[in-house]
């Protein structure tokens, strides 16, 4: 399979994982170490996959998504970084922080989803007015939509890395990017005992 | 009935917005017990439109009110005067759903999520792997133990949210029309409680194994070995200060990452590196 192909799918794949995230599910697995895994997997480089994955995941523990706020999407991070690295061809860790940033960045995409959607409750009102109770078209329409922004966003990460990749003296980030890449796991560890810290200090 | 409503209860969010937030979900799932209570068009109609308003709580536990609100509209379709019967519910919904996302909140999104990337941390270290915390680590792990890691946490998690959405709708329904009905399912506190020290304590003993791992790393000279420990404690501390002043991890993320390019790329100083 070519690395364009094996790119299509996996951005694909992520759209289709990302729905668990809010829209579909929720058994997690939408969070990165697992997309991550899963990608590098079907993109051959299962281990950095995994690692890219895991890092992401514990820096996302630092968001809960509660009251309607949207954290950093662990779907399209993930996805950012995996094709960054397998089809982008940049280090992996360059292609964590694209990763990192691409999450962050999908963010207010997701809420102008969200928000597109507030025009539905009138209309939808309108239709059962009518007599028409089928609710599930714009659930099914809700979903596509989310599913192809977020595969369309994971495709295009992809191609900007390959840009960026074929850039000349791309390398000489390398050296900067290794060690910031080597010092994730303790952000990462901290950030884990700082969200069971302040839990295990505070009464009920 | 319920299981068509347990069904679709796994969409409640599809339709999440700003303005009415999970009111189409709502309406979506309960409407296997709408057709089922209102045999006639127009007052399914009606009943339909009643649960299009705002409404919004955490996933999981919107079963409990799924269940409550369709004994309610059970009783009120039997009842001579369903008005009257209608009357509390809106408050029952609002009520059970500010408690149950509070719940929900804490439980699932604050404590168990944050511990299955501690379960895949422990899966992944039985099965000799720790190369997410040595970039340079020698040896393959196999596929089968890096996804045994994350599928892990999600089987867990699942199996208890999944438990908490069938058990919700079938005690909702069991003891409809009370504004606390379900908050008594299980004692809240008491689970809040026992999970933040369970996730505190595992997370304590990665740190100290994480930390014990990098200090016997290599055969490095003991001002090395410590140098590597500085750099990695002055991590924690540069995301104890970003906390402290209301930061998210990004910002120190970002400073590690704008300072180590100004050091290793920029002055091309040669790095550290903190891996075996």
């Amino acid at each position: 399979m070519t690395t364009v192909l094996r790119t299509i799918l996996s951005s694909a794949f992520t759209g289709l994982l990302g729905l668990d995230s809010v829209q579909a599910g929720q058994f997690l697995l939408s969070r990165p170490a697992f997309v991550g895994t899963l990608l590098g997997w079907l993109n051959g480089c299962a281990l950095e996959g995994a690692r890219i994955g895991i890092l992401l995941e514990l820096l996302y523990v630092d968001f809960i998504p509660v009251g309607g706020v949207v954290p950093p999407n662990g779907a399209a991070a993930a996805a950012a970084g995996v094709l960054a690295h397998a089809a982008g061809g940049l280090a992996p860790s360059l292609a964590f922080f694209i990763g990192l940033a691409a999450g962050r960045a999908y963010a207010p995409l997701e809420m102008r989803l969200r928000a597109a959607r507030s025009s539905w409750s009138r209309r939808v009102e309108e239709q059962v007015r009518a007599g028409d109770l089928n609710l599930s078209r714009w659930l099914s329409s809700a979903m596509l939509a989310e599913s192809s922004a977020l595969a369309a966003y994971s495709l295009l990460c992809a191609a900007a890395a390959a840009a960026l990749a074929a850039v000349p003296g791309v390398g000489l980030l390398y050296p900067g990017t290794d060690f910031a890449y080597s010092l994730m796991p303790w952000l990462g560890i901290s950030g884990l005992y700082f969200r069971f810290r302040t839990q295990a200090y505070k009464k009920g | 009935m319920l299981f068509k409503v347990f069904i679709r209860s796994f969409f409640i969010q599809a339709g999440w917005n700003y303005e009415r937030f999970q009111s189409l979900g709502f309406a979506f799932s309960l409407m296997p017990a709408l057709r089922k209570i209102y045999p006639d068009p127009e007052r399914l109609k009606a009943a339909v439109l009643r649960h299009l308003d705002i409404f919004n709580t955490q996933p999981y536990m919107a079963s409990f009110i799924l269940g409550n609100i369709a004994r309610m509209e059970e009783r009120a379709s039997a009842s001579a005067d369903p008005a009257a019967e209608l009357k509390s519910m809106p408050g029952v919904k609002q009520a059970l759903a500010s408690s149950f996302a509070s719940i929900g909140d804490r439980v699932f999104w604050g404590r168990l999520k944050p511990m299955t990337v501690q379960l895949c941390l422990l899966v992944w270290t039985l099965g000799g792997f720790y190369g997410w915390l040595f970039t340079g680590q020698p040896g393959r792990p196999s596929t089968a133990l890096l996804l045994a890691g994350p599928l892990s946490g999600i089987v867990l998690y699942s199996a208890a949210a999944v438990y908490c959405r069938w058990r919700g709708l079938a005690r909702g329904y069991a003891c409809g029309g009370a504004s606390s009905c379900g908050l008594d399912f299980i004692d809240w506190g008491k689970l809040i409680k026992r999970l933040s020290a369970a996730g505190f304590g595992m997370s304590m003993a990665i740190a100290l194994f994480a930390f014990g791992l990098l200090a016997a790393s290599g055969s490095c000279p003991g001002r090395v070995v410590l140098l590597k420990v500085a750099v990695a404690a002055s991590v924690l501390a540069l995301h104890r200060v970003t906390r402290a002043y209301g930061r998210s991890v990004f910002f120190a993320a970002g400073i590690v990452f704008a300072v180590s390019l100004v050091l290793f790329s920029v002055f091309e100083l040669r790095p550290l590196t903190l891996y075996l």
